[in-house]
Parts: C-alpha cells; sequence; structure tokens
C-alpha cells in the first residue's frame, strides 16, 4: 500500500508541475475556488491514472481524501501563491515525505548485515536531508515564479523632499590598477546626491606606484573624494573597512560599499536613500550586475548564474525580510553598524554575516530590484572557482558562528535574538544548501563504487535497490531539473539552451563548493583557494590543469558506468550507467566551461586586470582534496570489511516489515515487472547479482518445508533472480512446498513446487515466509519449469 | 598624587585655561606643557596642551595621550577625529600598530603614532570567544547525534550523558539564558535517546537474527 500511494503521489506532483511549467508563471490570480478546482482536477486525474495501473479503488480514494486535505492546508497558507504552485508544492512534499517513509522503511527491515545497515542507515540521512534541501529550492523557485501577490517588492524609491542624509561611499581597493579606480572614482563623481563623500580605503597594497596616483585622483576629484591607504592592516577587507568607518565625515548617516572595478549609476543615492526615512531601515541592496557579459558561452552562463541569486533568492528572501548585505551597490546605516559592532574580520563574507547580525537585532532591509551599476565578472573559469570557494567558505563560517541563532529555540535562549522563522529558515537553508554538492558528490561516489562491484560481481550489499527506490528518485531528479530550467527562463528570460549552459555552469562549480565545505568546517580561519600552477606555456593545457579533479572524477563516472553496462546488459545497469554519466557530465563541465574561458581571456586582453579576491591563507586544491580522497578510502574500506561479515543464515522476521514493492511492481504493469525483484540487486546502489553458475543439480525430493506467500502477488521465476523469466504468478497466502534454494542466505530464494503442476519456479524469500527448517533444504541451481498440469 | 602637587596641576590648568580663553595661546601652551610634564596621568592638560600646541604633529601626540587617559571625553575624540582627518587629507598613508577594544593605534606617514578612536559597540572575535556553560553537555550531545547516524548504539550511551552534564550544569548556570540552552540540550538528548533505542534495536537484530 505504501508503494502504491509513493507512485500515485508521484503521479499527482508529476502532473502537477508539468501543468506549472506550462502554465505557472502566467496565471497571474489566485483565489480559494480555482485553487481547489486545480486540487480536484490533479487528483482525479492522477486517480484515472491510478484505476488502471492498480486498481484497489478504496486505497485510491482513501489517499485522495488525504491528499486533499492535505493541497486545502496548503492552499490556506500559502494564498500569494497560484493555484499551480500550491497544488504542487503540496503534491510534492506529500511525495517526498511517503519516499523518506518508505527507504527508511526498507533500510530498517532489510536482512543486511550489521555493518551494511549502518552505510544503509548513513545513506538514508544522506538522502532525507538531500530531499529536503531540494524541496527548499523547489519552494523558493515556485515562491518568486508564481507569487502573484508581493508585500514588499519595491522598483524605485521616490525621493523625499528635504531629506537627503550624508552618505560615506567606502571603495576598498587592494593592487587594483589605477585605470579600473579611476573609472569607478569618476563615475560616483557623478552621482545627482548633494550630500556625499567617497573614500578610498587602498589596504596593503605593497607598491606605492599603485596606490598614490588615487591620491592624485581624489584630489583632482574634489573635497569629498578622499583617499586612505592602510599598511600591514590585519583583517583582510573587513578590516579595513572597520577602520575607514572612523574616518568618514562625522555627519555621514549612511555607508556605502562600492567595490573598485564598479561604475556605478548617477542616481543610485537618490534613489536608495529615501528608504532610510524609516528609522528601522537598517541596510538596502541592490543587484550586482555585470558590463562584460556577453560575446561568449562561458560569460553569459557565468552572468546568468551571478544573476540568479538576485533574480531568485534575493526577492523571495526580500518577502520576508530575510536578504543578505551583499557588499558592494548597498547602503548600510552608520549607527547600525557601529551598534553591532562593526564588520566581522574572521568571516570572510563579511558583508553576509554583518546582515544576519543586523536582522537579529530586528531591523529592517530592502532590496531593491534595479541594477544601479556594473562590475567585471572573473576573467577566467580559475577566477571563478576561486571566487565560489570564498562566497561558499564564508557561508560555512556563518554557519559556524551563527548555527545556535538560526534554531528554533534561538529566541528562548537569546531574548535579544530577533529573527523571525523565516529569517532562521532562509539563513539556515541557505549555509545547508552549500552542502547539497557535497551530497551530490557522494552520490557520485555510491554510484561508482556500485558500478564498479557490478563489474566484479561482488555480493556486497547496501540496500535492496527496489523499483521504488530505483523509479521515485529518477522522477525527482528529472521534475527538479526540469524545475531549475522553468525558473532559469523564466526569471532570467533565457532561450533553452542559455538556460541549460547556466544551469551547468552552476553544476560545474560542485567539485569546489565541496572542497569549501569541507575546508569551512575543518579550518579555524579564512582561507583561500590555490589551484594547481600551470606546467606548460599551453593555456589550453593550463585550463585543463585547473579543472583536473573535476575532469578525472567525471571521467571516473563515465567510464564506470559504461563498462558496468558493458559487462552486463540489462535494464538495472543502463539505469546506473545513465545515471553516472549525468552526474559525470555535471564534473566534465568543469573542464568544458575552463576551456570556453579562454574565448573570454582572449576578447578582453588585458582590459581586465586579475582580481585578487585572495583573503587568508592559502590553500592547496590538492591539500584540500585530500579529505576527499581519505574520506573515500574509509568508504571503500568499510565497503570492503561488508564480505566478510556473516550474513544472516535465514531470512528474519523483521522481513515482513518490509514495503510490498515487488508485488506492487506486478500490480501496475505485469510487463513492466520483469527483473523488477529487489532481491537480485542489493549492493551500495546499483549492483546486479551474477549469474547463478551452472552446478550439477542434487535430487530434490520433499523437504517438509513450505513457504506462505506474504505478498499479494508475487512472481515465480526460472531462476532465482530479478530479470528472470517468470513462470507463474503466486498469491497472497497460497502455502507451497519449497524443493530447493539458492546459496545466499542473505538474499533467499526458494525454488518451489507449483501448486497444480508438476513444474518448479523461484520465489523471492522477502515475498513469502519460510515454514520450517532451512536446514534440510537442499542447495540447488536448477531452472523452474512450468511444467504441465495436473 | 601628593595634595600640594594636585593644587600645583590645578593652577597650572586654570592658568593655561585663562590664557588660552584669553587668545595667549603661547603662554597657554606653556603651562600646559608644565603641567603635563608634572603629571603625564592628567588628560585634562593634554587636551590644552593639545589645543594650544604650535605644530598639528604635537596636536596629534597630545590628543591622542588625553585620548588613551580619558577615552570617554567627547570634546578630545572629536577634536582627535578631526586631527586625525586634517593629517589623512595631507599624507593618506597610515600603518597598523596595535588595537584595543576602543582605539587604534596607527603609525602616520610621518612617523606619529596616533590613537584613533574606534566609536563602535565591542564584539570579542569569534576564535578568542570564551566556551559557554553548556559546551560538554553540547558535545556529548554532537557525539550522540554523530553515533545516531552510524546506527544508534553509541546514541543511547552518549544522549545520557549529554543529559546528565545539562542537568548538572543547571545549578551553576549563571544567567537565565545559559539555563534554558541547558534545558533545551536535556530536551533534545532525551529526544535523540528515544530516536535512538529503536535505531540500535535495528542494528542490534541483525546481529542476533530471530
Amino acid at each position: 500500500m505504501l508503494v502504491r500511494a509513493i507512485y500515485l503521489c508521484a503521479l499527482w506532483s508529476a502532473i502537477s508541475l508539468l501543468t506549472t511549467l506550462v502554465m505557472g508563471s502566467r496565471l497571474r490570480r489566485s483565489d480559494s475556488a480555482l485553487s481547489f478546482l486545480w486540487l480536484t482536477g490533479v487528483i482525479l486525474a492522477g486517480n484515472f491514472i491510478a484505476i488502471f495501473a492498480f486498481g484497489r479503488l478504496l486505497e485510491i480514494f482513501g489517499l485522495s481524501l488525504l491528499a486533499f486535505i492535505f493541497g486545502l492546508y496548503w492552499i490556506i497558507r500559502l494564498r500569494d501563491w497560484n493555484a499551480p504552485a500550491q497544488i504542487t508544492w503540496s503534491m510534492t512534499l506529500m511525495t517526498t515525505g511517503l519516499f523518506m517513509v518508505y527507504t527508511f522503511l526498507l533500510t530498517a527491515f532489510s536482512p543486511l548485515n550489521p555493518l551494511s545497515f549502518v552505510f544503509a542507515l548513513i545513506f538514508f540521512f544522506l538522502e532525507a536531508i538531500t530531499l529536503t534541501l531540494a524541496l527548499a529550492h523547489m519552494h523558493e523557485s515556485l515562491d518568486v515564479v508564481c507569487r502573484v501577490r508581493w508585500h514588499r517588492l519595491l522598483e524605485k524609491l521616490e525621493p523625499i523632499p528635504g531629506y537627503l542624509p550624508m552618505v560615506s561611499l567606502q571603495v576598498p581597493a587592494y593592487n587594483e590598477p589605477v585605470e579600473v579606480v579611476e573609472k569607478t572614482l569618476k563615475s560616483l563623481a557623478g552621482l545627482n546626491y548633494p550630500n556625499f563623500e567617497v573614500l578610498v580605503v587602498d589596504n596593503n597594497t605593497p607598491l606605492q606606484a599603485t596606490w598614490r596616483p588615487l591620491e592624485e585622483i581624489c584630489r583632482t576629484l574634489g573635497p569629498n573624494f578622499h583617499c586612505l591607504h592602510l599598511d600591514q592592516w590585519p583583517g583582510y577587507k573587513s578590516g579595513a573597512l572597520n577602520f575607514a568607518v572612523t574616518q568618514t565625515d562625522p555627519r555621514a548617516e549612511i555607508l556605502g560599499i562600492i567595490d573598485a572595478d564598479y561604475e556605478v549609476d548617477p542616481n543610485f543615492l537618490n534613489e536608495l536613500v529615501p528608504a532610510f526615512a524609516n528609522p528601522q531601515v537598517a541596510f538596502v541592496q541592490t543587484p550586482q550586475d555585470y558590463n562584460d557579459s556577453t560575446g561568449d558561452v562561458f560569460s553569459e552562463s557565468m552572468y546568468r548564474g551571478y544573476k540568479y541569486f538576485f533574480e531568485v533568492s534575493m526577492p523571495s528572501r526580500n518577502e520576508r525580510n530575510a536578504i543578505i548585505f551583499a557588499g558592494t551597490m548597498g547602503l548600510i546605516r552608520k549607527s547600525v553598524l557601529e551598534e553591532i559592532g562593526g564588520w566581522d574580520e574572521w568571516c570572510i563574507t563579511e558583508d553576509a554575516e554583518a546582515s544576519l547580525r543586523i536582522l537579529k537585532k530586528g531591523y529592517q532591509s530592502l532590496y531593491i530590484n534595479r541594477s544601479y551599476g556594473s562590475g567585471m565578472m572573473p576573467i577566467n573559469f580559475e577566477g571563478l572557482k576561486k571566487q565560489r570557494f570564498r562566497w561558499c567558505f564564508g557561508g560555512i563560517q556563518i554557519l559556524k558562528k551563527h548555527w545556535e541563532a538560526l534554531m528554533p529555540w534561538a529566541h528562548l535562549v537569546d531574548p535579544e535574538n530577533k529573527l523571525t522563522f523565516a529569517q532562521r529558515y532562509y539563513y539556515l537553508v541557505g549555509g545547508l544548501g552549500w552542502f547539497s554538492d557535497v551530497f551530490n558528490l557522494l552520490f557520485a561516489f555510491f554510484l561508482v563504487m556500485g558500478a564498479v562491484f557490478n563489474i566484479f560481481s561482488s555480493p556486497i550489499k547496501i540496500r535492496p535497490l527496489t523499483d521504488t527506490v530505483l523509479i521515485i528518485p529518477a522522477v525527482f531528479l528529472c521534475l527538479h531539473i526540469l524545475r531549475f530550467l522553468w525558473v532559469l527562463r523564466n526569471r532570467l528570460r533565457v532561450s533553452m539552451n542559455m538556460a541549460v549552459a547556466t544551469m551547468y555552469n552552476f553544476f560545474s562549480l560542485g567539485w569546489v563548493v565541496t572542497l569549501a565545505c569541507i575546508q569551512g568546517l575543518v579550518q579555524r580561519e579564512g582561507v583561500f583557494l590555490r589551484t594547481p600552477k600551470g606546467t606548460s606555456a599551453s593555456k589550453a593545457w593550463h585550463a585543463i590543469q585547473v579543472t583536473q579533479w573535476e575532469t578525472a572524477i567525471g571521467i571516473l563516472c563515465i567510464m564506470a558506468g559504461l563498462i558496468a553496462f558493458g559487462s552486463d546488459r540489462n535494464w538495472r545497469t543502463l539505469s546506473l550507467c545513465i545515471l553516472l554519466i549525468w552526474q559525470g557530465s555535471l564534473y566534465l563541465a568543469a573542464p568544458l566551461y575552463s576551456l570556453l574561458s579562454l574565448n573570454r581571456e582572449t576578447a578582453l586582453g588585458g582590459t581586465v586586470p586579475v582580481q585578487v579576491t585572495d583573503q587568508g591563507k592559502p590553500v592547496l586544491e590538492q591539500l584540500a582534496a585530500r579529505w576527499v580522497v581519505a574520506f573515500s578510502m574509509v568508504l571503500i574500506g568499510a565497503f570492503s570489511l561488508i564480505r566478510f561479515l556473516p550474513t544472516p543464515a535465514g531470512l528474519p522476521d523483521y522481513v515482513r516489515f518490509l514495503p510490498e514493492d515487488s508485488s506492487s511492481a506486478v500490480a501496475l504493469s505485469p510487463q513492466q515487472s520483469a527483473g523488477r525483484e529487489p532481491g537480485a540487486t542489493a549492493s551500495p546502489v546499483l549492483t546486479t547479482a551474477p549469474e547463478t553458475p551452472e552446478m550439477p543439480a542434487p535430487t530434490l525430493g520433499a523437504t517438509g518445508a513450505t513457504a506462505t506467500v506474504t505478498a499479494s502477488s508475487a512472481n515465480c521465476r526460472a531462476r532465482p533472480r530479478g530479470g528472470a523469466e517468470r513462470i507463474t504468478f503466486l498469491y497472497k497466502d497460497q502455502q507451497v512446498e519449497i524443493v530447493g534454494r539458492s546459496d545466499d542466505p542473505g538474499n533467499p530464494w526458494w525454488l518451489i513446487k507449483i501448486p497444480d503442476s508438476n513444474g518448479r519456479c523461484w520465489l523471492w524469500g522477502m515475498t513469502a515466509t519460510l515454514n520450517g527448517s532451512i536446514e534440510g533444504i537442499p542447495i540447488t541451481s536448477e531452472r523452474g519449469t512450468a511444467g504441465d498440469s495436473q | 598624587m601628593q595634595p600640594n602637587l594636585q593644587t600645583e596641576i590645578s593652577q597650572l590648568l586654570e592658568e593655561a585655561g585663562k590664557f588660552a580663553q584669553q587668545g595667549k595661546r603661547e603662554k597657554a601652551y606653556r603651562y600646559s606643557l608644565k603641567a603635563t610634564t608634572i603629571a603625564p596621568g592628567e588628560p585634562r592638560g593634554w587636551y590644552i596642551r593639545a589645543q594650544n600646541a604650535p605644530s598639528r604633529e604635537e596636536q596629534l601626540m597630545c590628543l591622542s595621550h588625553a585620548y588613551t587617559l580619558a577615552p570617554d571625553h567627547v570634546e578630545t575624540k572629536q577634536d582627535l577625529r578631526a586631527a586625525v582627518h586634517a593629517l589623512v587629507k595631507q599624507e593618506p598613508f597610515l600603518a597598523y600598530v596595535y588595537e584595543t577594544e576602543q582605539f587604534y593605534q596607527v603609525r602616520s606617514g610621518r612617523d606619529l603614532l596616533i590613537n584613533v578612536p574606534k566609536d563602535r559597540t565591542f564584539e570579542v572575535p569569534y576564535l578568542k570567544k570564551k566556551p559557554g556553560l553548556a559546551q560538554p553537555a553540547f558535545r556529548w550531545l554532537t557525539f550522540a547525534l554523530v553515533a545516531l547516524f552510524l546506527g544508534g548504539v553509541g546514541a543511547v550511551l552518549f544522549a545520557p550523558v549529554a543529559a546528565f552534564q545539562a542537568l548538572r550544569l543547571q545549578a551553576s548556570a549563571p544567567t537565565d539564558g545559559e539555563r534554558t540552552r541547558l534545558l533545551i540540550v536535556f530536551i533534545l538528548a532525551v529526544l535523540v535517546w528515544l530516536v535512538a533505542i529503536p535505531i540500535s534495536w535495528l542494528l542490534l537484530i541483525r546481529f542476533y537474527p530471530v
């Protein structure tokens, strides 16, 4: 029943998501009647298919009733969303919940040895966290594309007559080329706001020749331009900015951070400062934009990757007053910054960290989704990798420092913590979201191990690979990819090709995000990534070298998948192969983009400076990767150990709690059921059992043991494996005589005498209980036959 | 400080202040110089001397002294800020020397040591934060959670230790917040233990299958 419920929910979920992809962005109204009708329609459409597939009207009715109540609850809760989004969210939530219950039962009650069980349990927890993060992504996507009522959406602020507080704009610079900073300063000189100063804060630039000209430029631009060179200054950029606050004009009420390579719109201050008329508003953020975003696939997809955060995440966060202060192109109230103690000099994403402390004090934030300036993107993939490492590392630092403030009980422990539930949720999910890439690598690892064990026909088992375990995650994966492409197309207004390129741009950074997550957890202080140095004059070779780990992982995945399928061609190894090719493509996107970024490098030539964002101690990529290698070695060792642990001599009693997966597969579609019994494929993730070797058949007579079918129906096959030819069906409570058994007691198959026939066939042990002793049952590999009816 | 010395300094400062008001800056400077020489720990002396100092460098040095001795004196802070601002306008080079909770000490391009007020709430740096009272209880709770992921048996053992630690530390908790934190650790430990029981049972039955 559980399995049928999962399939039915997945059906509802797929129908509702597919309709959302078609209509979700167009339907701009939300009313309860429409949502009610939509819910009914989706449930009925799913039921229509389910009635033909499963029958079981009573079950379908009961589940529909539950789904209906659940759907109504979310219709009431999510009144600002349109009907397709409400129903998609509720159905996906329900499917995910049921699937988690199923995987737990499968983990808990499969006949595994203790070490296999521990691995299966870890795998279950990983799966649960990954699915929860996927739900969070889906929530964000639906929230921005299908929201019909925005409560805090502002395109522009109107100037308030007479309200012209002084603004101090700080331009942090480190080793920046003079011409780049000059351009920025000249754009600031063109601001049409009457009351501001600009403070160029150059920190630790070693050569006077680099920073002295800035002083001169400031002089020529007027008395409200100042220059400050800080030497041997600790705390990196935030340390310098903290000191800069002491050097601002005492009359300044608002501070602004402008990166040294930004060209700012003249209306920047005029249109943003009015937000501070509300004394509760502590900071305002606008999108960061880039002026070198066209010309090649790498630049365009990277640009869209940046835009995603400002077009999807920030508007959603803004609705709950949970935005992140992203530094440049943002304004912050000086008194609030002083109240929270300035920028954190430990955290390398000090701006995001400060915004959390500000929101903790109960202040308001505001996001204006209009670009007021543009800067420069990293010149190549190496630069992008380093930048993403820094962002992720900083995100993990924020989690380390503030995790308790984000917990549900935070306000009980600290009454001064005024974070709302939504703010805590967004900051927590934002931090944990980085770990998706860690889990993705782990899944890739499990898949590769599955393929390797399959190639060597190893009987290592972690968790039975049931149809549901194969089908539902595949459905989730497909739906989430479609959803991601849909949100990219809708919010960023890009073609399908560009959406795919942007998606791969995200995925290509999975490895570096994984490294940053691990480093964020193990390092006490900030570090920056140092990619392998080129050993060749060839730029192309260097581009490959900086992505050598991604290339190796990608090739490993694809090779493992192809060899596994080549060595044993069946639909399971084909699924394994497809999954591994998918995983491999995510990692191989890195060298591809690295090579593509050469076009950008060539096109921009010397016009773009090499941006220095290094903060903290350097950490070599090879050294950072040792954690991953060591962990993989431990896992491989533990997997190998499983082989030496004894498996249960007989089928334990507790397997009766296993969800009836095989029976449901039979009921779902007899044509599809071939090869679906899980017993034959219990492996780290995906392996099929080796062909049972032909042995001389012992003489099989009456053993005195019988088996009672516990599943509602079960296939009886010619050979003791899932893919073997089906000879007959057996039904629930049917008792059959056992004449032999397979040689694997952990995954038993009973050779039974077909009732009312002289034929014999193989029944999977998990669909029946054994009556009598296993001792007297001979091991055999005899082929089953239908026989003649008696 | 001896009473007669105190009287002498008070007189000197009074005189210096009077001359300063009369616009006789040179005399005011001489008196305040004498006062700071006799009593270098007297902030008022440094402040008056700074107001009448013949050079910007000396003014900055005196204000820095005055600020160090009386960091809450508003006028000193304001004057110091203005003086640093003027200095930076001429020579933007400042090198870091050290910092306290209240000020930075920097070295200017002209080798002057200047104290610059921070004017912001002090927050203990993350790495220097002392571990809270509940840390031992949290540590055991973390062990219990990790053990829960690894089959639950360890969690059955560690969670009660975490709960016990939380109860034990309750008595010495200095604040309500800390007491609540310990109570939460206790509740979480109980919850982890309750979840760990069936999970560890699921693990143990694999050693002795029925």
